[in-house]
């Protein structure tokens, strides 16, 4: 064992740590992951718009189905940038968990947004709702989750 | 459990700063690395030159479109040196703050 002293360690140790957080502030989805789920939303809103029900629940089910195929990869919050991949013990396990609560969070917000909009007698109330939801989406996904994984420390 | 020993090739400031950062990655580009140390390339080469030698890390050039980029990661002699380190660190602390024992009367 080396002869340094305890304060030197406890530097060393700070030093390591805030390394690791450096890191750990990488964990994230890519930019256009958020982009995309925008413009997802947006055309989901037009065709519940101008499509009959049922095209649009299945529409609505094909999202949900190609977000899973598509995004399964980058839930894990992993591969934020290219220029790293966050270590699986430092992004933990919970990151697709809260993603997949923000989105649906954000769709308990788009429902009532769209129904108060159509009681309030807004032409096509849903693509307004869902373009609400959009821009929070693309400008503000990468901050709200930041946020998120803060509160439940994943 | 991780067997604590103090390292002294991962001891000083720039090089621990960079292994624990590869600690907590798969893989750093070297950019990364550069901006998040805040080293100059040659200083950054340096120190991945000097970790690559002891067999701490392992670097990979790879061509993105017309760049070429040089990816580094640790090795698993790099992250149990790594965590040997810590623990060793840890014990230094431990000890420091442990209630003097008490002589035999």
């Amino acid at each position: 064992m080396s002869d340094i002293a305890p304060e030197q360690a406890r530097t060393a140790l700070d030093a390591a740590d805030r390394a690791r957080r450096q890191v750990a502030e990488e964990v994230g989805l890519p930019r256009g992951y958020w982009w995309a789920m925008a413009a997802g939303w947006l055309l989901l809103g037009v065709l519940g718009n101008v499509l009959p029900p049922w095209p649009a629940g299945i529409a609505t089910v094909g999202f949900g189905v190609g977000h899973g195929v598509l995004a399964s990869r980058l839930l894990d919050g992993r591969r934020r940038t290219d220029r790293l991949r966050v270590s699986a013990a430092v992004a933990g396990r919970r990151v697709p968990l809260v993603v997949v609560g923000m989105l649906l969070g954000l769709i308990g917000v788009t429902v009532p947004v769209a129904l108060a909009l159509d009681a309030d007698g807004a032409g096509h109330a849903g693509i307004w709702a869902a373009a609400l939801t959009a821009a929070v989406v693309g400008f503000g996904g990468p901050e709200i989750l930041r946020v998120l994984r803060r509160w439940v420390r994943a | 459990m991780t067997k604590a020993r103090f390292d002294e090739l991962i001891h000083p400031s720039t090089r621990l700063s960079l292994v624990a950062t590869l600690a907590a990655a798969d893989w750093a580009e070297f950019a990364f690395l550069r901006d998040r140390l805040q080293l100059s390339d040659s200083a950054l080469s340096k120190q991945l030159t000097t970790l690559e030698e002891a067999g701490y890390v392992a670097t990979e050039r790879r061509l993105s479109g017309s760049r070429r980029k040089v990816r580094a990661r640790l090795t698993s002699t790099g992250r149990d040196a790594f965590n040997g380190h810590i623990a060793a660190l840890r014990a230094i602390v431990a000890d420091a703050t442990a209630p003097p024992q008490e002589p035999p009367v």
